[in-house]
């Protein structure tokens, strides 16, 4: 029974959780919360996962009352499937930090070596060209990349909020919370996995650097720059249709008159992302490990 | 940024002015010599480019010669582009960097690569 429950709500927190929790609305107000109830949803869906290869063994083997053999054997293959699933998800772990860590240092050589502006500040770097754009290269040696384009669209306001934003991904680590989440979409089999939770973290991090920036530099900025980076360069769209769905978001979000964040709202998301984690072990998992300790031949 | 990194940035722009190969001697000669700048400091930032892969070594007339493995415009295009195109693999969004704004999509790249092309011709 246990393994059932823990089944089903391992693919509720998986499969029907991630779809309606991306589009909700409510979102745009409590970003951080909602950040961390998807860390929350995700990790109790891998502790259900892990749930399930324990308990469902023993739960078979009560039910038949097989001998101490069969019993070992069981408790043998159990945690071998629960070990395969963690060694799975650390590797992936590894394996995107290795990446990151290559492309960026990459990344913060070549911005060293072409920076315009010659040593003006520790982080920003600016790239000769007339495209604008700006991005952060995370990392214990961050830096921040933008064009002589950006400069020459945007006024000193703007390029103060740019980096503003910039600089709040960069100091609260987001780069971590993303690849965490991307390390679990690729280690999950293609049939579990969804999309979801990796654009809506990318888009609720997104929107609490903005939060960091129009605290420092008002809304007005913020939003200026972000209509002129995002738009048509001369006669090209470059703007992929989720980048510029994303961007309507954000804009949405610092409009005139829009709603803040809410912290009620907040208290009463992050109350729900710890029920979501404490809850099942306590009703499920817990009268379980109490009658496997008589059952598992240990 | 540190003495170093402002040292290799400085090279890099004597070998990508010169447009040819030069030795250590001549891009010692060619930083401002009044700064009192070593010859082996010169031969280590060389070395330490040469590692990295953005600066390579011939040996010519009894001499190594250095030269930027890219024009400086190469090199901008080849970073913006990295920066601005969309994840090899696509399936899932690339952790590596954080961008302002979304990035450009495959039709997007494609502009993108043909512009870059078109302004690093245009020098
Ligand atoms: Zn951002």
């Amino acid at each position: 029974m246990t393994a059932l429950l823990l089944g089903a709500l391992g693919l509720t927190l998986s499969l029907i959780v991630p779809g309606p929790l991306a589009r909700a609305r409510w979102t745009a107000r409590a970003p951080g919360a909602t950040v961390v109830l998807w860390q929350s949803v995700t990790l109790a869906a891998v502790l259900c996962a892990l749930g399930v290869v324990l308990a469902a063994p023993e739960e078979l083997v009560r039910a038949h009352g097989a001998d101490q053999t069969f019993g070992v054997a069981a408790l043998v293959a159990a945690l071998g499937v629960a070990a395969v699933i963690v060694v799975r998800l650390l590797v992936s772990v590894g394996l995107v930090a290795y990446r990151s860590r290559v492309r960026r240092a990459r990344h913060r050589l070549l911005a060293d070596l072409l920076d315009a502006h010659a040593g003006l500040d520790d982080v920003v770097r600016v790239l000769d060209g007339g495209l604008p754009f700006a991005y952060c290269v995370p990392g214990r040696s961050p830096r921040i990349v933008l064009s002589q384009g950006t400069l020459r669209v945007l006024d000193t306001q703007q390029v103060a909020a740019v980096l503003a934003h910039e600089r709040a991904h960069l100091s609260a680590r987001h780069d971590v919370v993303m690849e965490s989440f991307t390390a679990f979409y690729r280690a999950v089999p293609a049939p579990l996995r969804s999309r979801a939770p990796l654009d809506a973290v990318h888009i609720l991090l997104e929107a609490l650097a903005d939060d960091a920036a129009r605290r420092r530099h008002g809304n007005g900025p913020l939003r200026e720059a972000l209509q002129a980076l995002g738009g048509p360069v001369g006669d090209l769209e470059l703007e992929p249709h989720d980048a510029a769905r994303e961007r309507r978001w954000r804009l949405d979000r610092l409009a005139p008159g829009a709603p803040g964040t809410d912290a009620r709202l907040s208290a009463a998301i992050y109350a729900v992302a710890a029920a979501i984690l404490v809850l099942p072990t306590v009703l499920l998992v817990v009268p379980w490990l109490d009658r496997a300790m008589h059952t598992w031949p240990l | 940024m540190s003495g170093l990194g402002d040292l290799e940035r400085e090279v890099m722009a004597q070998l990508w002015d010169a447009g040819e190969p030069l030795t250590v001697r001549q891009v010692h000669e060619r930083l401002d010599p009044a700064r009192g700048l070593a010859y082996t400091t010169v031969m280590t930032v060389l070395d330490r480019l040469a590692k990295k892969g953005v600066v390579t070594q011939q040996k010519a007339d009894r001499a190594y010669r250095y030269a930027a493995t890219q024009t400086r415009e190469e090199m901008t295009a080849a970073l913006m582009f990295d920066a601005l195109s969309a994840a090899p693999d696509g399936a899932a969004r690339d952790a590596a960097l954080a961008h302002f704004v979304g990035r450009v999509g495959p039709d997007g790249a494609a502009a993108l690569a043909a512009a870059l092309k078109a302004a690093a011709g245009d020098r």
